[in-house]
């Protein structure tokens, strides 16, 4: 009798069915859960036209392309959100919004020659002007020392991520084979599936990321254009400088030391370097070539003067001889540190004390186009500075906000394909429990039926 | 489109820290009065800012230089007025000498206040500021005028930056004023009186009122140019106020918030995150099966 059969087959499929909606309401908010369906399929019992139900295992409510869209958003998400957090604590070295930035210490050292002008013979004024020159090279000094400090700090974060990355990826590998195990065992891999989703997603934060299966049913993945997942082979990715101080990323493929940083396009990685490399490095070299600038300049005036003690030649800041590095190196002149007397403000050592010439043409810089190739002033350089950095900042945070609009959608895609709705699982629970109702009821018949027969027969 | 429960949690939490944070900038511009907190909330308002600041500290170190200036234009000026009584005096007094009704004594008498005069003069041409000598150019050190009236200092000038193309002069030469080089020299020529008195030489006497006029004339000339230099230091100082208030304005046009519609914003986000929130409630107790 195929009914009896049909009726057993019925009430396992259908409390199977219970199950798996069981097992997503209890997951409704586990993160990286993937909702799974019962694979339901009909068996041919025998030859007879007549049959039942099959389990035929699991499926994961998921697809290649709404996971890429999810890794991809990820990664520019990342990259964004590090970048802007590297670029925040920038924008605050710069923000003179309050009046105590680099724009009054500049303004300070020519208010000094300006005073100086109007009593060349004052000691105090003298002194006054050392100690703007020299706060004004300690405001650059600090500056520059903090770009630099928040450069080697992003070095040491990339180290960090670099890192994470190949923990991630020797998870990943290890899921790989244990995956390729059950499967090989006729196991159900669900569960690990829904483990390594969950690791390369925590991987596309950190670096861009693209997987693929290869035709030996390996999982290949990628980070910056580098293999570093083949099945359960892990090839890990490292940190190096190049010759220009700037971060390289390296991988083993296809040999030792491959620099593969062209490639980085996501995840924090590719944010900690564009920080680091471009928006740092950019803003470093702005701030050299101001303090370069003034410098020199300040330098050429005053060594063009005479100090009351009738010495000339000497210079108010002493810098490198290119703007490479000045920032950090500018500081008060040597020749003049401490001795005020060799201030310069007469212009010949016949007008001295009460000369000035020097000291109004000193402050007259402050007017004149002594900054980015002599085409504007030093303030308006400065400005120029600040307006770059608020504009780096303020483009950084017009893309975090625009990638993180991107990647809410990419996550409200692959939530509504693979999340669990509890609307879904209750029609499910009331579905699987009616069908096992009338499953009940074709048992209840079979064994009806049969007590008729054997009633039949029996008198 | 398939709505799960998730995606309720997150819309909800999404929605509200957007609004959060909305409101946070709000409130602090609000507080502050500054619509630029940051260079990046407004790169082009900033950069402009940090200009004007540079234009305001420009503006205050010239009013300050003026102010220190002014105070040794006017004691040159005042000094030079002095001066130039002094000559009328002596003037008077070689009209008075000239005269032929007086003896020898008389003239020695006469001698004693042109002796006098003289001193006040060098002590004139010796006025120390608060620079130093005021007339002696560059030499500002020591006194440029010996008790004779011979001349150690130069005709150099002072120059301070006052927001003028070039960096105007703001001595008066006590060359011009004292010395050959303005044309006569003034000591020399009361000097010359004194002898002439003193020798009883009615004819050296003559002679000199016609240079003791030249050197007065000489030394109003000074005064007149310290007058000068006086009204080019008042004008700077009104250009400089215009210009500091000029400046100060621009900065609150451009890093101000408007108080009333800054404080309207944050009504509004106000009303806009409590409505949010009791939406989000609603959504998140949508009860569908649960219940059943």
């Amino acid at each position: 009798m195929s009914l009896l059969n049909t009726a057993r087959d019925a009430l396992a499929a259908q409390s199977y069915g219970l199950d798996v909606t069981g097992q997503n309401i209890s997951n409704v908010n586990t993160p990286g859960y993937v909702r799974r369906s019962p694979i339901l399929e009909t068996q041919a019992l025998g030859t007879a036209t007549t049959g039942s139900v099959k389990i035929g295992g699991l499926q994961r409510a998921t697809d290649v392309y709404t996971e890429a869209a999810t890794y991809t958003a990820n990664g520019s998400a990342a990259a964004a959100n590090t970048r802007d957090q590297s670029l925040a604590s920038v924008e605050s070295l710069f923000n003179d919004t309050s009046g105590q930035g680099l724009a009054s210490s500049l303004g300070n050292v020519f208010s000094s020659f300006s005073a100086l002008a109007a009593n060349p013979t004052d000691a105090t004024t003298r002194a006054n002007v050392l100690s703007a020159a020299d706060a004004f090279s300690q405001r650059v000094n600090q500056t520059a020392n903090s770009l630099a400090q928040t450069s080697n700090d992003l070095l040491k974060q990339g180290q960090e991520t670099v890192s994470e990355i190949n923990q991630r990826a020797t998870d990943i590998a290890k899921l790989n084979s244990q995956i390729q195990q059950a499967q090989a065992q006729g196991n159900d891999a669900s569960d690990l599936l829904d483990q390594r989703d969950a690791k390369l997603s925590d991987l596309s934060s950190l670096v861009d990321v693209h997987t693929y299966t290869d035709n030996q049913g390996n999982l290949v993945v990628q980070a910056s254009g580098a293999t570093i997942v083949n099945g359960s082979t892990v090839s890990a990715l490292s940190v190096g400088l190049a010759a220009d101080g700037s971060m390289q990323i390296l991988s083993n493929q296809p040999s030792p030391g491959s620099d593969v940083t062209q490639y980085l396009t996501g995840g924090s990685l590719a944010g900690i370097k564009q920080a680091r490399d471009g928006d740092i490095a950019s803003v470093s070299a702005q701030l050299d070539q101001f303090a370069f600038d003034v410098a020199s300049a300040v330098n050429t005036q005053h060594a063009a003067g005479y100090g009351s003690d009738g010495s000339t030649g000497n210079n108010l800041f002493d810098i490198p001889p290119t703007a490479t590095g000045a920032a950090r190196a500018i500081s008060l002149s040597a020749d003049v540190a401490g001795h005020p007397e060799r201030v310069a403000a007469a212009s010949s050592a016949a007008t001295t004390p009460g000369g000035s010439d020097n000291a109004a043409a000193l402050s007259g810089l402050s007017t004149q186009t002594i900054a980015s190739g002599n085409t504007e002033t030093a303030s308006d350089a400065y400005g120029d500075l600040v307006g770059n950095v608020g504009e780096l900042r303020a483009s950084s945070q017009r893309n975090v906000t625009t990638q993180t609009a991107v990647q809410q959608q990419a996550q409200t895609m692959q939530q509504s394909l693979s999340g669990v709705s509890l609307d879904d699982e209750m029609v499910a629970l009331t579905k699987y429990q009616n069908a096992y109702g009338a499953a009940s009821k074709v048992l209840n018949t079979v064994d009806q039926m049969m007590s008729d027969l054997m009633n039949a027969v029996g008198r | 489109m398939r709505v799960t429960d998730g995606m309720r949690y997150t819309m909800a939490t999404q929605n509200l820290s957007a609004l959060s944070s909305r409101q946070l900038s709000v409130a602090q511009q609000a507080q502050t009065g500054l619509r630029v907190n940051a260079p990046s909330d407004d790169p082009i308002a900033a950069a402009q800012l940090a200009r004007l600041a540079s234009v305001q500290t420009q503006i205050s170190a010239r009013q300050s230089t003026i102010s220190s200036v002014r105070g040794d234009a006017e004691l040159s000026e005042s000094s030079l007025q002095e001066a130039s009584d002094l000559m009328a005096r002596a003037k008077e007094l070689a009209t008075q000498g000239a005269n032929g009704s007086l003896d020898s004594s008389d003239r020695a008498i006469i001698a004693t206040q042109v002796k006098d005069i003289l001193d006040q003069l060098v002590a004139l041409g010796n006025t120390k500021g608060s620079t130093g000598y005021l007339f002696g150019g560059t030499q500002t050190g020591a006194a440029p005028f010996s008790a004779t009236g011979a001349f150690s200092g130069d005709d150099g000038q002072h120059v301070v930056d006052i927001g003028n193309s070039t960096p105007t002069a703001v001595n008066s030469s006590g060359a011009q004023a004292f010395t050959a080089a303005g044309g006569r020299d003034v000591f020399g020529d009361v000097n010359a009186l004194y002898t002439a008195l003193s020798n009883n030489d009615t004819a050296g006497i003559t002679a000199s009122l016609t240079n003791l006029d030249t050197s007065r004339a000489q030394i109003s000339q000074a005064e007149a140019n310290a007058g000068t230099i006086i009204n080019k230091l008042d004008a700077s100082t009104s250009v400089l106020s215009a210009a500091s208030l000029d400046s100060q304005q621009q900065s609150q046009t451009l890093g101000a918030v408007d108080a009333a519609s800054a404080y309207s914003n944050l009504t509004a986000l106000n009303n806009a995150l409590t409505r949010s929130a009791s939406v989000a409630q609603q959504i998140l107790s949508v009860e569908s099966f649960k219940s059943s």
